[in-house]
């Protein structure tokens, strides 16, 4: 029997949220280094054009100015980020050269005394540009005769494969039912309060870089000092800057490199925070912009026998890492349902528009809405009720580990008991009935369902599968913990937060390994000369990874104490009993040694020491992500994440009939991620992706015009839903355990986001199921609605 | 997002905010509230060499009521109007509108007269003042003038001000029927946003249930809000039945010339201004009803 837990799991106060509460937050834009210069970006306002000159002595000539930069003398002294594909003529900088690949692509910067005399001055640099022809259709761009975004390349299209992972012909040929049709995932975003911000500064005498930055963003020190031609122990990247949100995105890796280059080539210090126009249309974080060709096949008893999912994902004008979004879901190709044949065919193609970068999921929300859809089309098609459809494809929970296939292995879950706990929760046969009675009073209403996984753990084992050049298999985390002369705890973790709470996750996992009050130990983020590895806070990994971490540190620290011990109380190391911090001997409890007494041992009193004992009390762990460190088979399956977290919604929504406005009445999520270590974060984390979801599903957008400008630029135009539009949002906890984390734990970062567009898309159908209308588009805008439902 | 380089000035009375924007003319441009003015200086859409700012003056900030005249100073804040017993009393149509203005944060700062100043054409209190033909104070250091809100808006963020004049109070008329009733609809992407479109309608009965007076506004569906008085007089006379109000309804929203945008498509526009037209009438029926 094991022992019961101590801290995890319990409603403890986040170690966070005094800091924040009451300001007290450091953020990038809360330093300041003396002397300090400050970046304005002058920026394209073509979609695609030759730069033909640059004239900026007018600019030079403001009062403040320090600097103005090209493309030019940038790409001479610096070199091409990286491409996360085989595509090594996809070429990116922070400031283009020769030509323009999208409307508010940076063009110049200008370096002044003060942000506002950057402006000033930006406004007088002249660019003189030649229009060429640009590509804002993904399918056009695809085309032979479409405009190459890098002629180099040779095609606007970066990847393509197709995956037939099972016995997809057979399946199609022998099912007694078929479907086909295309869904939509809007290009859309997460947009934090906190646009990307970041400060450089150059010492020439010891040749360091120091940069404090808004980011989150694996191998960022490595990737910032590759681009600059600089060996890695040159660059310092201060970890210790709260992030104000990013979701995956604050991963201003262009802007680092500008502004590092800059703040040497002027000794002095610069500073670059995005202003919101900069971060909309420049910054390059807009989202995975996505259709689905679906064809499903299905038997009349409403098993799913085989899946075709198509993938066209426009990342826009560059590449990054943007087209691993479509490798994510391979992790998850069959949701938490039990399809035998799986054909994946992910293509991802450039457009002349704002470069994607890594969004909540990672490409996951985007499937999980193709498979809900999917799977409501299949129900309504056999006249099924859709619950009962899933319930027959769930995978049950005794299957588990369970192998989908493309390879990978979900470690834990119970579909159904999670989604009957949600269908409790909200009283679903009463949800039923104010549904009916809403439609017989003429109003439309639906009720949406989705049930969806959250892979999680973040092993990025899908990059082998889109670049075979890439034989990348560690995917490791670490913490180290330090106990000092005094028995005060210090978590060190190699990485910053993006208010996820590592520092209530670090504190609270070695409390209660140490069996320490979580509240006395602190837990600092070390800048990354200091930091143990780390692969940063990406695919909702750290409560399994840093967690893992924490706990693997701890477990040394705690056998040291043990070993300790075992040699001042004379008796073997199996004989000791730990504590609450203090080590006894097994039915001899009056020969023990506190907690202060081990410390002092083994700080100060080498003499007592086991020999070969190192003084000093602090241990590191660094761990490699549960079932990672395999590369794909030569049919690309992989395991890919270790864990499976699971999430169950359901929403009822009432739309106008004469406007089409929706308006969400009721919402519950049933959710499992496991043990959770702080359900308050947990569920924090929860409600923030189900109102996102709810914005990429209702009202997010970044639309483009069809001369290639970004038409919705600002917070005016991109809406992000407020107070007003989210309703009140319940959550309804089931614990699976994973069997392969150290406490049980999943990952959770993506909760909510994962499903609640899927749900509210399927909720809007149902509401027009009556007309025997559909939507299979996002964003379901009002206008979107009402063109559906108009008289025809 | 920062303003190009200004002038400052804190004006210590109107006279003195006159007698500046004699001097500076359309160099100069007044500032209250600053929640419309302030995100354009920041995305320099407007770059203007001086700012004179009125937002203190005790003279701006007054409300009243003289004779059948609700008068608010061109410089109260809409929480103020919103939270004033007499406007709810004497106007409650402008107090409907007032709660569609923007978000509470935002009418802390702003002011009656910097909305109905800066003319955008989804603007609520544009739409009350123009459908209830209120009459604007526009004084210069050349003196004072009267206008009709219908002259003042006179096309997109644009009014009859002249460079050298400045706002002074709005005078909202206060229905005297014997029985009244009032509603503002909209529809907007988000709560808070500019709306999409909005409609307001306000209905006096007499005794016997015969309309005596009506007025009927849409918002949003064209360069500036617009009221439908020859409409509007078309019910004086009836018992308001249905029919007629959404007929009316109807043919106020065909008289529309909306332009389509990322939110909404010029049908989308004209059927909303229909819908939510009817609306209003129907809601201002329905209260003229239920009130004692």
């Amino acid at each position: 029997m094991e022992k019961p837990f101590r801290y995890i799991g319990t409603k403890r106060r986040a170690k966070e949220s005094p800091r924040f509460v009451t300001g007290q937050g450091r953020f990038v834009a809360d330093i300041h280094v003396p002397g300090m210069k400050h970046v304005a970006i002058v920026a394209s306002p073509h979609p695609s054009a030759r730069i033909v000159s640059i004239d900026s002595a007018a600019a030079r000539a403001m009062p403040g100015v320090r600097y103005i930069l090209d493309g030019q003398e940038f790409c001479a002294h610096t070199d091409s980020l990286y491409v996360g594909v085989d595509a090594p003529k996809v070429t990116r900088y922070a400031l283009a050269k020769d030509v323009v690949r999208y409307s508010g692509e940076w063009v110049v910067a200008v370096v002044a005394d003060s942000r506002a005399q950057a402006e000033d001055a930006a406004e007088l640099v002249e660019v003189e540009y030649e229009a060429m022809p640009h590509v804002i259709d993904p399918e056009r761009s695809l085309l032979p005769d479409a405009p190459l975004l890098h002629p180099d390349h040779g095609s606007n299209r970066l990847y393509h494969r197709k995956f037939v992972w099972g016995p997809v012909e057979e399946a199609f040929a022998q099912a007694e039912e078929r479907l086909a049709f295309r869904v939509t995932w809007g290009r859309s975003s997460t947009v934090p309060i906190e646009t990307f911000g970041v400060l450089a500064q150059w010492h020439e005498s010891d040749r360091l870089l120091d940069v404090w930055a808004s980011i989150q963003m694996p191998k960022y020190p490595d990737q910032l000092a590759r681009a600059l031609r600089l060996p890695g122990n040159a660059v310092r990247v201060h970890y210790d800057v709260d992030v104000g949100g990013s979701f995956g995105l604050k991963r201003g890796i262009k802007h680092t490199v500008l502004v590092s280059y800059l703040a040497r080539r002027i000794g002095a210090p610069v500073r670059f925070i995005e202003d919101r126009l900069e971060n909309m249309r420049g910054g390059d974080m807009h989202g995975p912009d996505r259709f689905f060709d679906i064809e499903v096949a299905f038997n009349r008893d409403g098993l799913v026998k085989g899946l075709r999912m198509r993938a066209v994902d426009d990342v826009g004008a560059y590449a990054g890492r943007s087209p691993l979004q479509l490798g994510k879901p391979v992790s998850a190709i069959c949701g938490p349902y039990q399809i035998p044949a799986i054909e994946y065919e992910p293509t991802s193609v450039m457009t002349n528009k704002t470069p994607q970068e890594a969004v909540r999921g990672f490409g996951q929300a985007p499937t999980n809405l193709a498979l809900e859809r999917t799977m409501d089309r299949v129900a309504r098609h056999l006249d099924m009720d859709p619950i009962e459809l899933r319930r027959r494809n769930f995978i049950r929970s005794d299957q588990f580990p369970y192998l989908i296939p493309s390879g990978s292995t979900y470690d834990s879950g119970d579909y159904h008991a999670v989604l009957d706990k949600a269908l409790a929760g909200i009283d679903y046969p009463a949800l039923l009935r104010q549904r009916d009675s809403l439609r017989a009073q003429g109003a439309l209403a639906g009720i949406g369902i989705a049930t969806c996984l959250e892979p999680s753990g973040g092993n990025s084992a899908f990059e082998p599968l889109f670049n075979a050049k890439n034989d990348t298999t560690t995917w490791m985390d670490s913490c180290l913990v330090r106990v000092d002369l005094s028995g005060a705890i210090t978590g060190v973790m190699g990485t910053s937060s993006a208010g996820q709470g590592h520092e209530t996750l670090v504190a609270t996992v070695l409390g209660e390994v140490l069996e320490r009050e979580p509240d006395n130990i602190r837990v600092v983020h070390a800048d990354s000369l200091n930091a143990l590895p780390s692969n940063s806070p990406v695919g909702s990994r750290m409560a399994i990874m840093l967690g893992g971490a924490a706990a693997g540190a701890a477990r040394k620290i705690k056998a040291t104490l043990i070993a300790l011990a075992a040699h001042n109380l004379g008796c073997a190391v199996d004989d000791i009993e730990y504590a609450e911090g203090s080590a006894s001997v097994r039915g001899d409890p009056g020969k023990m040694l506190s907690w202060d007494k081990l410390v002092e041992i083994a700080h100060r009193k080498f003499h007592l020491l086991p020999p070969g004992m190192e003084p000093g009390l602090q241990a590191g762990f660094v761990w490699e992500v549960p079932t990672g460190g395999g590369l794909p088979t030569a049919d690309g399956r992989v395991q890919i994440y270790p864990c499976y977290s699971f999430e169950a919604h359901v929403v009822l929504i009432e739309i106008d009939p004469e406007t089409g406005r929706p308006k969400i009445l009721k919402y519950l999520c049933g959710h499992d991620c496991g043990v959770m270590i702080n359900p308050d974060i947990v569920h924090g984390m929860t409600y923030g992706g189900i109102a996102h979801g709810i914005g990429a599903a209702l009202y997010e957008k970044f639309a483009y015009t069809e001369e290639g400008e970004l038409a919705s630029g600002t917070l005016m135009d991109y809406l992000i839903p407020s107070s007003m539009e989210v309703p009140e949002l319940h959550i309804v906890d089931h614990c699976t355990p994973s069997p392969l984390t150290t406490f049980g734990q999943k990952g959770s970062g993506e909760s909510g986001y994962l499903g609640s567009a899927a749900a509210v898309c399927n909720a809007v159908n149902d509401a027009l199921a009556p007309m025997g209308r559909s939507i299979e588009t996002l964003p379901m805008s009002h206008l979107a609605i009402w063109n559906t439902i108009r008289p025809t | 997002m920062k303003a190009a380089p200004f002038e400052y000035v804190r004006a210590e009375s109107l006279d003195h905010a006159c007698q500046m924007l004699a001097l500076r003319g359309e160099e100069a441009k007044l500032i209250a509230g600053g929640q419309s003015l302030v995100p354009m200086l920041a995305m320099r859409l407007l770059a203007p060499a001086w700012l004179v700012n009125i937002h203190g003056l005790a003279e701006l900030q007054e409300i009243s009521v003289v004779q059948d005249q609700l008068v608010i100073g061109a410089a109260v804040r809409q929480c103020v109007a919103d939270a004033d017993p007499q406007v709810k009393q004497s106007v409650p149509l402008l107090s409907k509108a007032l709660h569609w203005v923007g978000h509470a944060a935002t009418r802390n700062r702003g002011t009656v007269g910097g909305s109905l100043a800066h003319a955008d054409p989804s603007a609520e209190l544009a739409l009350a003042a123009a459908l209830l033909d209120a009459t604007l104070s526009l004084k210069s250091a050349r003196g004072i003038r009267q206008v009709a809100a219908g002259d003042f808006l006179v096309g997109p963020m644009m009014t009859c001000l002249e460079p050298d004049e400045c706002l002074v109070d709005a005078r909202f008329p206060i229905w005297r029927e014997d029985r009244s009733g009032c509603a503002f609809e909209e529809i907007s992407a988000r709560h808070g946003d500019f709306a999409i479109v909005s409609a307001a309608a306000q209905l006096g009965v007499d005794q016997a249930g015969v309309c005596t007076r009506a007025a009927l506004g849409i918002g949003g569906a064209g360069p500036m809000a617009r009221a439908f008085s020859d409409l509007a007089r078309r019910l004086v006379g009836t018992r308001l039945e249905e029919a007629l109000l959404r007929e009316v309804a109807q043919e106020a929203a065909a008289q529309l010339e909306p332009t389509g945008d990322l939110q909404a498509s010029a049908a989308y526009r004209r059927h909303l201004a229909a819908v939510l037209a009817k609306r209003a009438l129907l809601g201002a029926r329905r209260e003229l009803v239920l009130s004692p």
